[in-house]
């Protein structure tokens, strides 16, 4: 395989990758940016949107109708958790919201297993996507230049969310000062899970793309957890734009890394998040210091 | 009761209640306990279960006869989650606490390492059904360890002894980069060396890697024809889905040191054109194994898989042990067992006294289409004989 | 204080009435205790929300596994040597956790502890790799005593270590040091304005804390006879943050029990259902909502005494 091909190709892997990388990501720092809350249990919510791609994908045969009904189904059951149970622990100390989300990642991981069962499940990519493209003579799957594209719509999408409407807008001001959007008349409750329930819609939506690459199974939630969180930390809890760095950064590293240093591969993610953290506490782009 | 089946203790009420016996030998016919502690939830889990159903049908159909020595068996399956600790705990409760003599179990070769060295003080007896790490009947061998199962090197063995004769003449492994993933691209470079062939490149991917598109690179890289895959669980699935959605069979033959019904169906098509070894498969010839599969059927409505037909066959060698023995006191089941021989879903299985690893032949399956079944199967492609799978006493490599 | 000398003496005298495998659980339930009373100097008297609190555990056994499968040292000995070790060590560490503040800070310790389990799962001739360290044997103490091979005698010694770290715990949390501690809990700003150099005093109780939770590692090396990844794994270090938690954070008797707790409720539940998992986190669940200060915070308000 000549250079250039091989080049090309990398950076194509690595961008698929860092697309789901960015879907969970972004729900974690955007939950963490508004409300404080570092939730354990993201990587759950991103396994339960492939649980739930696999049973739409059964019954409706749409791989179409998953991608839209699990983030929903996913974003809805975190808001519900959030008005339920999270609601009550405001105020308190941030470790309340570390233990509790802890307590939801066990408790979704059981129910899943309980539901669905113990073994992987398979879900197909749509017919259409199923194929592969030549890039400088290297097949490359067509469902991966998906992941990318979808990766790009989705972030603009979020921009534009974040920057052009009155939702929006109520999240960030949330975010810089809630006492005064709750003084300008919002109910800033609602704000806050709606934010939670977008961030968990995200991570389902994640769940459902990564589906077809790795199938559904009970070992996602573990490994999608630590995955998220050292994306956020080097990009920088509550910054949007550094979940996105931070998921480039993580998926270019790895997939460079690999190739080259394979012996470190496992190390890599922590360096990079050690190096960071002490050269910006913050991480790159974050406020929190 | 802690984790037998409610159909153990109906059977055991009603075969009490049945036996004369029970009349004249009001302190016999105490059951015989059977600890298992092993992996139901968490990664291992899909392997653990399969081992469990495999124990609880052999439980059933034993007790449906009689019981074992005229007493019934009972069994205390308990979960570990994969972890070592835990599975010491567990069999120390099943020993200490729930009175078991006799261990099943221990998915995951770490945890039968953790708990092996425990077993002389217990004076308990262990008949392994999936461990495949081969240092347990190596260096880390005790007397009371029992291998009924095919092993990480006999598994490796029957693939290289195909290959001798397969096409392919470059060979490259990605393995998961632990004491597995190590030791079985070991055997199996030093059997393609042995055959004159040539081996390129070994490859190892962390425990829980999700995106293989880097190591597709490389092994499409390397210019192999074929590669040997020690991957298992969700990483196995991972690989093969886009091993498959790269093409990357086109150019590279894929081989596997284990081909299991679960990953088949994971994976659907991704599976087709696999090539590997199988510890047990129900289209393995013979009448033991048409029986045995069509009663499993009858029970649950579907074929047995790999960790289910080798659980029956620990079973069924611990059974005869027993049954020589007359007895299931330690000191006398292990020279028993030792000499131990079975006509297997296998074919001729038979322990052997030096390093008690049952002594069993090989097989070679390709995963392809068939007509009548949903997912695809596994077709037995090769079988080899028990002495050229089976290494020698205490060893894990192989001398021809 | 009466409450500690009480429970002492209990678990002292408990040994005489439990059958064997009992016993086995309630060593194990204080090794663990003394783990999670070491991340309770960190939590619950300093703020710092350690996530890797599994490496010092781990860190501890595989250093006493190696002194005590490598050379004669006895055991007692050993397990000391590995706890200074650990907590030797954790200096570097904490300098370099300390550096943030907060959540970055908590994502540190997590980063440092998932680094050590990479590097074990590969340095094979220190750590076995991925199988660990087995074999571990209980090395015969000074004099040739050999007691703690028995059940009950490792038992004692394992409660005379948690007795030793509880009394030098305690003393720590009520001399000055403890009290610029507080400080640093409550308002960092304000201890700082007062003139101490709280970045020392925090990288000291990171190594304090350390140093004892590798003693507790330490112990578990001999106590199953193996040391393992596992050990290292960040799962670990979540479940020891409950115990801290539910035991009651900032009271060091809490954690102890909290582990006790959390040991006895997994036994249990597990050998009565697969889903053992799920009463489990929705047991913390009520916990953090209904009962935030810990069993032993409700035991201790019961009785009108401020948690120190």
């Amino acid at each position: 395989m000549e250079f250039l091909a091989f080049l090309v190709t990398q950076c194509l892997n690595a961008l698929s990758q860092a697309a789901l990388l960015f879907f969970l990501g972004c729900g974690l720092t955007l939950i963490f940016g508004i409300m404080r809350i570092v939730n354990f249990a993201h990587g759950a919510f991103f396994m339960l949107g492939a649980y739930v791609g696999y049973s739409t994908v059964h019954w409706t045969g749409s791989f179409w109708i998953a991608l839209i009904v699990a983030p929903i189904l996913v974003g809805g059951f975190g808001a519900a958790f959030e008005l339920g149970i999270l609601r009550r622990l405001y105020g308190r100390d941030g470790h309340a919201f570390l233990m509790v989300t802890f307590g939801l990642t066990l408790i979704m991981g059981e129910v899943i297993r309980l539901i669905w069962g113990v073994e992987a499940l398979q879900v197909k990519p749509p017919a259409g996507l199923s194929d592969i493209v030549f890039i400088l003579d290297e097949p490359f799957p067509v469902y991966r230049l998906f992941l990318v594209g979808s990766g790009i719509v989705v972030a603009l999408l979020i921009w534009q969310f974040l920057e052009r409407t009155r939702l929006g807008l109520l999240i960030r001001a949330t975010s810089q000062n809630a006492e005064m959007v709750y003084a300008l008349g919002t109910d800033v409750r609602l704000v806050r899970s709606a934010v939670f329930g977008i961030g968990c819609g995200l991570a389902g939506i994640g769940g459902v793309m990564a589906a077809p690459l790795v199938t559904a199974s009970l070992g996602m939630a573990p490994n999608a957890v630590i995955d998220t969180f050292v994306i956020v930390i080097i990009g920088g809890m509550g910054s949007f734009a550094g979940s996105l760095i931070g998921a480039i950064l993580v998926a270019f590293v790895q997939v460079f890394g690999t190739y080259y240093f394979p012996d470190f591969a496992l190390a890599f993610m922590y360096l990079i998040m050690v190096t960071v953290l002490v050269v910006r506490p913050g991480g790159l782009l974050g406020k929190e210091a | 009761m802690t984790g037998s089946s409610g159909v153990s203790r109906r059977t055991l009420l009603g075969v009490t209640l049945a036996s004369p016996v029970v009349l004249r030998h009001a302190l016999g016919d105490e059951p015989i306990k059977i600890g298992m502690p092993c992996a139901l939830t968490g990664p291992a889990g899909e392997v653990g279960e399969q081992m469990r159903r495999g124990a609880e049908f052999w439980i059933k159909s034993v007790n449906a006869k009689g019981g074992l020595l005229g007493r019934p068996i009972q069994l205390f399956a308990q979960d570990t989650a994969g972890d070592p600790a835990t599975c010491v705990r567990k069999a120390q409760d099943a020993v200490e606490r729930d009175g078991c003599r006799l261990l099943f179990g221990m998915t995951l070769s770490s945890e039968a390492l953790a708990v092996v060295p425990k077993l002389a003080d217990w004076n308990a007896i262990f008949m392994s059904s999936d461990n495949g790490d081969g240092r347990l009947t190596g260096s880390s061998f005790v007397p009371n360890f029992f291998r009924a199962n095919t092993s990480g090197p006999m598994g490796t063995r029957a693939v290289a002894l195909y290959l001798r004769t397969a096409g392919f003449k470059n060979f490259c492994a990605l393995g998961m980069d632990y004491a597995w993933g190590h030791n079985s691209i070991g055997v199996f470079k030093d059997e393609v060396k042995k055959s004159g062939k040539n081996f390129i490149a070994d490859i190892y991917s962390p425990i829980g890697t999700q995106d293989f598109s880097t190591y597709i690179t490389k092994i499409r890289q390397s210019g192999a024809d074929a590669c040997y895959l020690v991957l298992q669980g969700d990483d196995n699935n991972a690989f093969l889905s886009q091993a498959q959605q790269y093409r990357l069979g086109d150019k590279v033959q894929l081989l596997t040191e284990i081909v299991d019904l679960n990953s088949i169906h994971a994976v659907g098509d991704a599976a087709i054109g696999l090539i590997g070894g199988s510890r047990y498969t129900f289209t393995f010839p013979g009448d033991a194994n048409a029986q045995f599969v069509a009663a499993w059927q009858k029970e649950y409505g579907v074929v047995p898989d790999v960790f289910e037909g080798e659980q029956w066959q620990a079973c069924q060698m611990l059974q005869a042990g027993i049954e020589k023995a007359g007895s299931i006191d330690a000191d006398k089941l292990r020279p028993a067992l030792e000499t131990v021989e079975i006509d297997s879903i296998k074919g001729k299985v038979a322990m052997r006294a030096c390093d008690h690893q049952a002594v069993q032949r090989g097989f070679m399956v390709k995963v392809v289409r068939k007509e009548g079944f949903k997912d695809p199967i596994p077709e037995l492609i090769a079988t080899f004989p028990a002495d050229q799978i089976t290494p020698a006493c205490r060893q894990m490599t192989y001398d021809t | 204080m009466r409450f500690a000398i009480a429970a002492a003496a209990l678990l002292a005298l408990l040994p005489f009435g439990l059958p064997l495998y009992a016993m086995t659980l309630l060593t194990e339930a204080l090794i663990l205790g003394l783990f999670a009373m070491s991340l309770d100097l960190m939590v619950g008297y300093a703020r710092l929300i350690s996530f890797g609190h599994a490496a010092a555990y781990g860190f501890g056994a595989y250093a006493c596994g190696n002194f005590l499968l490598h050379t004669t040292m006895p055991l007692p000995f050993a397990v000391l040597l590995a706890g200074v070790l650990g907590g030797i060590v954790a200096i570097g560490v904490g300098w370099v956790c300390t550096q943030a503040t907060g959540v970055s800070f908590s994502m540190l310790t997590l980063a440092y502890a998932q680094l050590l389990y990479a590097v074990a799962f590969k340095w094979t001739p220190v750590t076995g790799a991925s199988d660990g360290l087995a074999g571990i044997p209980r090395n015969p103490g000074p004099f040739g005593v050999t007691w703690w091979s028995t059940h009950a005698g490792f038992y004692y010694l394992a409660l005379a270590f948690l007795l030793g770290a509880f009394v030098f715990c305690h003393a720590l949390v009520r001399s000055p040091f403890g009290a610029v501690l507080r400080g640093i809990r409550e308002n960092e700003a304000k201890t700082i304005a007062l003139g101490y150099n709280t970045r020392r005093y925090k990288i000291a109780i990171v190594a304090i804390s350390f140093g004892l939770a590798g003693m507790a590692g330490a112990l578990y090396a001999p106590f199953a006879g193996f040391a393992n990844t596992e050990l290292l794994f960040w799962l670990l270090s979540g479940q020891v943050l409950i115990m801290v938690i539910v035991g009651g954070a900032g009271t060091l008797i809490g954690p102890v029990l909290g582990a006790m707790f959390f040991l006895y409720v997994q036994q249990k539940l597990s050998s009565y259902t697969d889903s053992w998992a799920l009463f489990f986190g929705v047991i913390f669940i009520l916990f953090v909502l209904f009962l935030p200060e810990g069993i032993w915070g409700l035991v201790l308000s019961r009785f009108k005494q401020k948690p120190v």
